[in-house]
């Protein structure tokens, strides 16, 4: 099975791909609609929540985070998936991300757009989120940069425009492509606009490789460091269940895992309603699938050897919190999440199951929810049981309005995604071109190196 | 004389490698293969980059600048705000903690980085570029096209090496 | 801002506190309870919400845990089989220790909760934007938070009580945290009087609400770093000094056998290195005497 038909002529790729930009059908309607109620359900409890105080949220003392903050990682984590698909593997030259990292990317951005709108939720002071930011003012009032949340904030934003920017230069070539073959209108001046002129001469092509290799150097560390902000969050507190030293690659591990389980969703759906499997073929669902495996295992281990240090160590607080976790309140979420993370990936571990669309597209679905748990269960039980015994014993379960807004985010991450993908490509035209273009040279090579052997020409 | 521009469409890398090897070697009036000829592809190419010669990229320098001065802004930027008149003093710490700093001085490091070589990127390409007076969708398709611009008078040579090569299609701008 | 002043002030900028600081000076602000005098009355509560503009949350909010007592009586027994086991149990007024390292200001993303000069961790309420990252972070769980607009909600200082309200604490809207503040407003009026009087201010200047209050005198309050202040000697009498992580007593019970020392004093949580504001003795026990 190949990842490509190295046959496919270029003129063919510009066309299936194009496409997909053609005037929907009356499906993705519907689901846009259905999108946006869910954003309705969101803004109408913020909007409650904003008016009356967070206590509609169901927070006490001293259980003061809750869904928002889980969200939150859940979204930013989700996140990784196009910086591990764009720049990790390119720097690996696995060119099979090719016909995929374009909505991997999208996928990035948007997530690091719902995340943002978490961090503004969950404030009990929204309308003055600006304090957050350095800006000069005559008081001489600064934010303080000793705080982990305060990292979050210049982590997140130095991280989502980054990838807006990678994700745009990256597209300026097939931006061109919509250019050159769109009818007169406005999404002919769109792409005009927004392809800068761009022509693929010589010096175009030169600058932009460079450019994309330094970015993609560059977004790398800057994934990592902003999910292992994020776990600082957590790590950098005193807290017993969340100061522990393996957290930053614990998250980033649960991030990338995260990512690779929604990439693997987002193909299913996107190679059926574009009719995309010329590109985003079973080889490559293959790939990824054993890519999340693999990065499953890592997630597991970490969190096994979590568990484990907690129990070499002698801090009573600590293993107290393990065992809540275990046997508490939350336990059932607790052992969810374990099953989904842990057990569940097995499945990809066959090979009858690695190209079963819909057995992969339910475990992928199952990997997010152990992933969100995941999230959930860090913040809530070290609140249930943390070192103050006058602190224990109490039920604190969200609200209606909280599950509200959670609910509400994956509209608008579909919101976003949807429209994305009708107003831009979301197969990489010209990348899809340069694989089938290197390969069928790497195989013309392979036939002639094979012919002169045959004939008993030896090349060595 | 007047500059004349003509656009030639091929179907292949090694036929417009040839073509460019050919109007290098030849010498015609009023064109020079250096400055005159623009090489116009779908997908990147080192291998047209092989036989047009290195050319120096420098959007690296842009990156290690950006990044050098992202890195230090930040860190005198954060320290001198914590240094301020009043310098609260948090939880024990240090006023001019290093950890923190060190962190935050990370993310603008690759901050700068990132912003500055997107800038070097559209000032090295020369992006946003003014539209070639000729111009064919083929070649975001998937022809590789040369342009050049030449005095009229050689504009037959030129039509003539195209030919030879066997291009599929030859643009002439129309006349003054 | 200036890079200049950072640049002068640099070795004073670097230093750890309180380990390789210097003592507060002239004021540290510092308490002692005394938990065997101390009779759970919650008189100290009562006229901590008084003074402080504290609102009674009612009934349901409070079982659901969003009370806003900032000093709280927290009772504590064994579960040894009795009738009636909170019979014998002990009382813990619980309010903010004001850590010298404290763990809740490293962590607030604007910066609202500060140390002060002379010793208090500062909530600044304008500056607050409710992230509380401070909460999740304090080991004792003594910040609290307006989940609700309390100002405009009814019932929170029914008829008549309204008209204690104190006019020198402000009010706390929807969205900002607090926790007890040592009655800064008290101290400032006192520090306010002493300084057009040309002194310093004298041990008993300046009472806290809940010292006021408490029927038993289990509450000291003053000057840690004044020798002549009742709260200094108290600690100095017990052994303990507020930038060490154990305390006298627990190495002199660990060396004896049978029946413990004579002190008495304790911090809770030291081992966690906040270094705590507010001294506990230890209350008798049945068994020691």
């Amino acid at each position: 099975m190949k990842d490509i038909r190295e046959d496919i002529a270029w003129a063919q790729i510009n066309t299936d791909v194009l496409k997909s930009l053609e005037n929907p059908r009356k499906l993705y309607w519907v689901i846009l609609l259905i999108a946006i109620a869910m954003v309705g359900v969101a803004v109408g409890c913020e909007i409650y929540q904003y008016n009356v105080g967070l206590g509609v949220a169901n927070f006490s003392n001293p259980h003061v985070w809750g869904l928002y903050i889980a969200t939150f990682i859940f979204w930013i984590g989700m996140s990784h998936s196009g910086t591990l698909l764009s720049a990790i593997l390119h720097l690996m030259h696995a060119d099979w991300r090719k016909p995929i990292y374009r909505f991997a990317e999208a996928m990035t951005t948007f997530s690091l757009m719902t995340a943002g709108l978490f961090v503004a939720v969950h404030l009990g002071r929204v309308w003055q989120v600006y304090y957050a930011l350095p800006y000069p003012n005559w008081r001489q009032v600064w934010p303080n940069f000793q705080s982990p949340l305060l990292w979050d904030a210049m982590a997140i934003f130095t991280y989502l425009s980054s990838s807006i920017l990678f994700l745009y230069v990256g597209m300026i070539p097939d931006l061109a492509i919509c250019r050159d073959n769109m009818n007169p209108g406005w999404r002919k001046k769109l792409y005009t606009a927004l392809s800068l002129g761009w022509e693929g001469t010589d010096r175009q092509w030169r600058n932009f490789r460079v450019t994309y290799l330094t970015i993609a150097c560059f977004l790398i560390p800057l994934a990592v460091s902003v999910h292992s902000i994020v776990a600082s969050d957590f790590a950098m507190s005193q807290q017993p269940g969340w100061h522990i030293t393996s957290f930053p690659p614990y998250f980033v591990a649960g991030a990338l895992y995260s990512g690779c389980a929604a990439i693997i969703t987002l193909f299913i759906i996107l190679r059926y309603v574009f009719k995309f499997e010329e590109y985003m073929t079973l080889s490559i669902l293959k790939k990824i699938v054993r890519l999340t495996f693999a990065i499953a295992m890592v997630w597991t281990y970490l969190n096994l050897i979590e568990y484990a240090s907690v129990w070499y160590g002698h801090d009573q607080a600590s293993k107290d919190v393990l065992i809540q976790k275990a046997i508490g309140p939350y336990a059932p979420f607790w052992w969810a999440m374990n099953f989904c993370g842990s057990i569940v990936p097995f499945i990809l571990f066959f090979k009858r199951y690695q190209t079963h669309i819909p057995v992969l597209f339910s475990v992928s679905i199952l990997l997010n929810l152990g992933m969100w748990l995941e999230r959930w269960m860090i913040v809530a039980p070290t609140f249930s049981h943390g070192y103050y015994p006058w602190t224990w014993d109490h039920d604190q379960w969200p609200s209606l309005v909280q599950w509200g807004i959670v609910f509400g985010s994956f509209g608008w991450f579909t919101l976003l995604f949807m429209v994305f993908c009708k107003v831009f490509p979301s197969v990489s035209m010209y990348e899809v071109k340069e694989m089938v273009y290197h390969r069928s040279q790497a195989t013309k090579k392979l036939e002639a190196t094979g012919k002169m052997a045959a004939a008993g020409k030896g090349a060595h | 004389m007047s500059k004349r521009h003509l656009l030639a469409l091929f179907n292949n890398f090694d036929e417009a490698e040839a073509v460019v090897r050919e109007l290098r070697s030849v010498r015609i009036s009023g064109f020079d293969a250096d400055k005159d000829m623009i090489v116009k592809s779908p997908i990147e190419h080192p291998e047209v980059e092989e036989f047009l010669g290195d050319k120096p990229v420098r959007v690296q320098w842009y990156t290690l600048g950006g990044a050098l001065s992202g890195g230090l802004l930040a860190f005198f930027l954060i320290s001198g705000s914590q240094a301020n008149f009043f310098a609260q003093m948090k939880g024990g710490k240090p006023i001019v903690p290093f950890p923190p700093n060190f962190v935050l001085t990370y993310e603008m490091f690759i901050l700068g980085g990132v912003y500055i070589s997107v800038l070097g990127f559209l000032i090295c390409a020369g992006l946003p570029a003014r539209r070639s007076p000729l111009y064919s969708a083929k070649v975001s398709e998937d022809q590789i096209g040369i342009l050049v611009q030449s005095d009229e008078a050689s504009s037959g040579i030129l039509k003539a090496i195209f030919t030879k090569h066997r291009a599929l299609e030859i643009q002439e701008e129309a006349g003054k | 801002m200036s890079v200049s002043n950072l640049l002068e002030n640099w070795s004073e900028f670097r230093h750890f506190h309180p380990v390789d600081d210097v003592p507060h000076n002239p004021y540290k602000w510092a308490m002692s309870i005394d938990l065997d005098a101390c009779s759970g009355c919650n008189a100290c509560s009562v006229a901590c919400y008084a003074e402080n503009n504290l609102p009674v949350v009612g009934r349901e909010k409070y079982l659901h845990g969003q009370a806003m007592h900032w000093m709280r009586i927290e009772r504590y027994w064994d579960e040894d089989g009795r009738d009636f086991p909170d019979q014998g149990a002990q009382f813990l007024p619980m309010m903010c220790q004001q850590c010298e390292a404290a763990p809740c200001e490293t962590v607030c993303p604007v910066g609202a909760t500060n140390h002060t000069p002379d010793g208090i961790n500062s909530q600044i309420y304008n500056r607050c934007i409710g992230s509380r990252y401070c909460s999740a972070n304090c080991p004792y769980k003594v910040r609290y938070f307006n989940w609700y607009d309390y100002p405009t909600t009814d019932n929170v200082w029914p008829a008549e009580m309204n008209q204690q309200l104190n006019p020198d604490v402000t009010v706390r809207g929807k969205g900002v945290m607090e926790k007890c503040t040592f009655c800064i407003q008290r101290v400032t009026v006192a520090k306010n009087n002493a300084k057009s009087e040309g002194r310093l201010v004298h041990d008993g200047d300046v009472q806290t609400a809940c010292q006021q209050a408490c029927p038993t005198s289990a509450i000291t309050f003053g000057n840690l770093v004044d020798p002549a202040s009742r709260v200094h000697k108290q600690w100095q009498a017990q052994q303990v000094e507020l930038d060490k992580d154990a305390q006298a007593k627990d190495k002199a019970n660990d060396k004896e056998e049978g029946g413990g020392s004579d002190l008495r004093g304790y911090r809770i949580f030291e081992e966690l290195r906040p270094y705590p504001s507010v001294m506990y003795l230890e209350r008798v026990r049945e068994s020691a005497v």
